[in-house]
């Protein structure tokens, strides 16, 4: 049942990554588009996402959930060290959220709709870059454990683990992932003669990931951070990311011949491709502090705990997963199943 | 402000915040339905004006309560660290379980508000029942490991640790039914009198009397009858408590000193450094037999407790007399709705819309005052009797600015969609 668990747990994750990681996108490049193209944006974005969004992010639910109950230090550990930049993606999750809904459903067009783009553009970059920015603060090597706080400083305990170089680059790239995703589906939904503007958009986020992406190996190479050494050691992380590199080639050939469903096969997969190599580096061990690294695997629930989750989650799954399927079909990707 | 006070003046807020949303977002679904089932019957364009103003209701309560859920979901490790370290493996499988219902819930609402004219008739109607359905399983499901937190059980306590876990026995823990049956009708009276209020406001305005009127129908016939069982989940909460948690009733009802043939107090002012009740009515013999159904039963008093395991006394009994007084107008409220089917000529009196403008908040203080009860009375405890809150909390200090950031945020938010309700009631009012 441990196995079950913990493929939901990656399963989540991906989901997450990959769904609610568009989700944040399409929010990222409306903030940097011209005027004309936001509106453009503004309405592919709704038709597209507007059906699913919230089922998009409800992933990071079930993550936090089988986290807390499965594996109950180590989220112990995460929500004690990383409260700021967690409570900074809560506020965020929460504004974008609320402008999402608010400029859709206000009954009045009016000025207000500026204030709620304004938000809904600000909020999809801040979160996903604080996002980022806790998962490099897990894998950096700067969170300190004691058994009492009081014998480190503030800044020790609860800022140095997310508010350094390598964790901003990490947030900022994953961002930049996200707008990646984003744009390479938005070119599959925006109406004739629009696809140019995200054809343009998803060149620009690949040479921004690729850029901030090498910049953090680089920068994590200077200054000894354990999990690039780790990275770079790692030959099936190397071949993932590769891999993921050489993809760019299929990934601009499909969208020239503009095959939607493969053009998004590529980019999804060249996202899986990088996270899986963040993930292979360095599990089962999740978190590397200041001292050593801690498995997931350890302190793990007792085995009535696990075997009681797995059974709910498979049941979970059986009802959501056809569900959620159905929809994405009936909305999102009906324009595609309808051309082929 | 201390960490521990800072902090459970956040939970206290945010919750507080969640619950309205929550609630709306879990009973509106029902009053949508319901008019969209008169619209396909009918189909009388004022049920689907009434249903697509209702959806768009929905929508937006949906979400604020998925976010401020979401927060919920963070902050409960965020400020409680160690409380989720020991009893999240425990109350894992409702939360788990609330996970995929409110998964069910958003999949559902997609099909709902963008299946107009796509779907077809029946399906999407029946979205709308599987968005209620999964709504209020959500909500019994988040109540049930609140329910843990006041009947822990499903575990050996040993030497400080938790061994021989059992999810299903700490899931179905003793106060599970009592606390989500007696909620759930709270969220159905709550939301029933709220949009009730709104809708008379408007018939009381003349403006768009037919469908007011109907709208006005359909939330208060929901409203009413759930105020109306309420008394007799109340009931079963309060022999369950008795018997569960002594002294929180003896903080309910300010009762200091034990005794058999216990009176309940009504209203009154605590004095609690002379522990008495002053300005009360006091009925002799009821609150025993409210408690154990027996005149002469002995109730215990707070001074049968050491002074550290009792909450405060005054906020716990204040907040019981405010959720029992409007309970009961709320119940008597109820009761006049369905005696004004029988004598139409009420519904042409301004009193009688007045009546029920002036109840619309009164459903959500009752219920929020039912929340304090429960939550304030268990303390020092945060798992009664194995955890005192003080030792669940973050070791970060300074949580005192994140209460702050919350309470102007989630202000913010209150008042955005307050004026977002306000302008959907002027759009739909000047629909010819």
């Amino acid at each position: 049942m441990l196995y079950v668990v913990l493929f939901f747990l990656i399963f989540s994750l991906y989901l997450y990554v990959l769904l609610g990681g568009a989700d944040y996108g399409a929010g990222i490049v409306e903030l940097f588009s011209s005027e004309e193209n936001q509106k453009i944006t503004k309405k592919t974005i709704y038709r597209v996402m507007g059906p699913v969004w919230e089922a998009n992010h409800i992933w990071i639910i079930i993550l936090i959930v089988i986290l807390w109950i499965a594996f109950p230090v180590y989220y112990n550990i995460i929500v004690v060290s990383l409260h700021i930049p967690l409570t900074i993606v809560l506020l965020g999750v929460t504004l974008r959220g609320v402008a999402f809904v608010f400029r859709h459903y206000d009954a009045i067009i009016d000025n207000s709709q500026q204030l709620y783009d304004r938000m809904f553009k600000v909020s999809s970059l801040i979160t996903p870059v604080f996002l980022g920015m806790v998962f490099g603060g897990l894998i950096n090597g700067k969170i300190t454990i004691v058994d009492d706080v009081a014998s480190i400083t503030f800044y020790q305990a609860f800022v140095a683990p997310w508010f350094n170089g390598f964790s901003i680059l990490v947030g900022f790239f994953f961002a930049a992932l996200c707008a990646f995703l984003s744009s390479v589906l938005l070119i599959g939904e925006s109406d004739e003669g629009q696809e140019n503007i995200y054809v343009r958009k998803s060149g620009i986020a690949t040479v921004v990931v690729f850029v901030i992406g090498l910049v953090t190996i680089v920068y994590g190479y200077i200054f000894e951070y354990t999990f690039v050494t780790y990275f770079l050691q790692n030959i099936y992380a190397i071949g993932a990311m590769l891999l993921s590199g050489l993809l760019l080639v299929p990934l601009w050939f499909t969208i020239k011949r503009g095959n939607k469903i493969w053009s998004r096969f590529f980019a999804g997969f060249q996202v899986f491709l990088i996270l899986l190599a963040a993930l292979i580096t360095h599990f089962p061990y999740i978190i590397i502090t200041t001292t050593g690294n801690i498995s997931l695997l350890d302190h793990i629930a007792p085995d009535s705990v696990i075997r009681v989750l797995g059974i709910s989650l498979i049941i979970g799954g059986a009802v959501i997963l056809p569900g959620l399927f159905h929809l994405l079909k009936s909305f999102k990707m009906i324009k595609i199943l309808e051309q082929h | 402000m201390e960490n521990l006070d800072a902090a459970r003046l956040q939970m206290a807020f945010t919750l507080i915040f969640h619950i309205v949303f929550a609630c709306i977002g879990m009973v509106m679904p029902f009053f949508m339905v319901v008019s969209h089932y008169k619209w396909l019957k009918t189909k009388n364009e004022l049920y689907l004006t009434l249903t697509k103003s209702w959806q768009k209701g929905v929508a937006i309560f949906f979400v604020t309560g998925a976010v401020s859920g979401t927060a919920l979901s963070f902050e409960l490790g965020l400020l409680w660290p160690e409380f989720m370290k020991h009893a999240g493996p425990i109350i894992g499988m409702p939360f788990s379980l609330e996970g995929a219902a409110f998964f069910v819930e958003a999949i559902a609402l997609g099909f709902y508000l963008y299946g107009w004219n796509k779907l077809p008739e029946k399906f999407h109607w029946f979205t709308g029942i599987i968005i209620g359905v999964s709504g209020v399983a959500s909500g019994i499901l988040v109540v049930a490991a609140n329910g843990w937190m006041n009947a822990p059980s499903g575990f050996d306590y040993i030497d400080g640790e938790f061994l021989n876990i059992d999810p299903v026995q700490a899931m179905l823990n003793p106060a599970w039914f009592t606390q989500a049956l007696h909620m759930t009708l709270a969220a159905f009276t709550a939301t029933g009198f709220a949009v009730a209020g709104i809708h008379a406001y408007q018939v009381y305005k003349k403006r768009k009397v037919a469908l007011h009127k109907e709208a006005f129908k359909i939330a208060i016939t929901f409203g009413a009858i759930a105020a109306i069982l309420q008394p007799i989940s109340g009931d079963i909460s309060a022999k369950d408590i008795a018997e569960r948690q002594p002294v929180k009733l003896a903080a309910m009802e300010a009762h200091y000193h034990t005794e058999k043939g216990a009176p309940l107090y009504i209203g009154g002012i605590v004095d609690e450094v002379t522990q008495k009740v002053d300005y009360k009515i006091a009925i002799p013999g009821m609150l025993s037999f409210l408690a154990f159904g027996d005149f002469d039963a002995e109730v215990k008093g707070l001074n049968d407790f050491p002074e550290d395991e009792r909450p405060n006394v005054p906020m716990v009994h204040y907040a019981f007399q405010i959720m029992i007084g409007i309970g009961s107008l709320l119940m008597l409220a109820g009761m006049i709705y369905f005696i004004s089917l029988k004598k139409k000529k009420w519904l042409t009196s301004n009193k009688y819309w007045i009546f029920f403008i002036v109840l619309a908040p009164f459903g959500f203080i009752a219920l929020e005052a039912g929340w304090i009860v429960t939550e304030v009375g268990r303390q020092p405890w945060i798992i009664h009797k194995i955890m005192r809150t003080k030792d669940a909390v973050t070791p970060m200090p300074g949580i005192v600015f994140s209460f702050y950031m919350y309470v102007v945020v989630y202000t913010a938010l209150s008042i955005a969609v307050t004026w977002l309700m306000i302008r959907q009631i002027k759009v739909l009012n000047a629909i010819k």
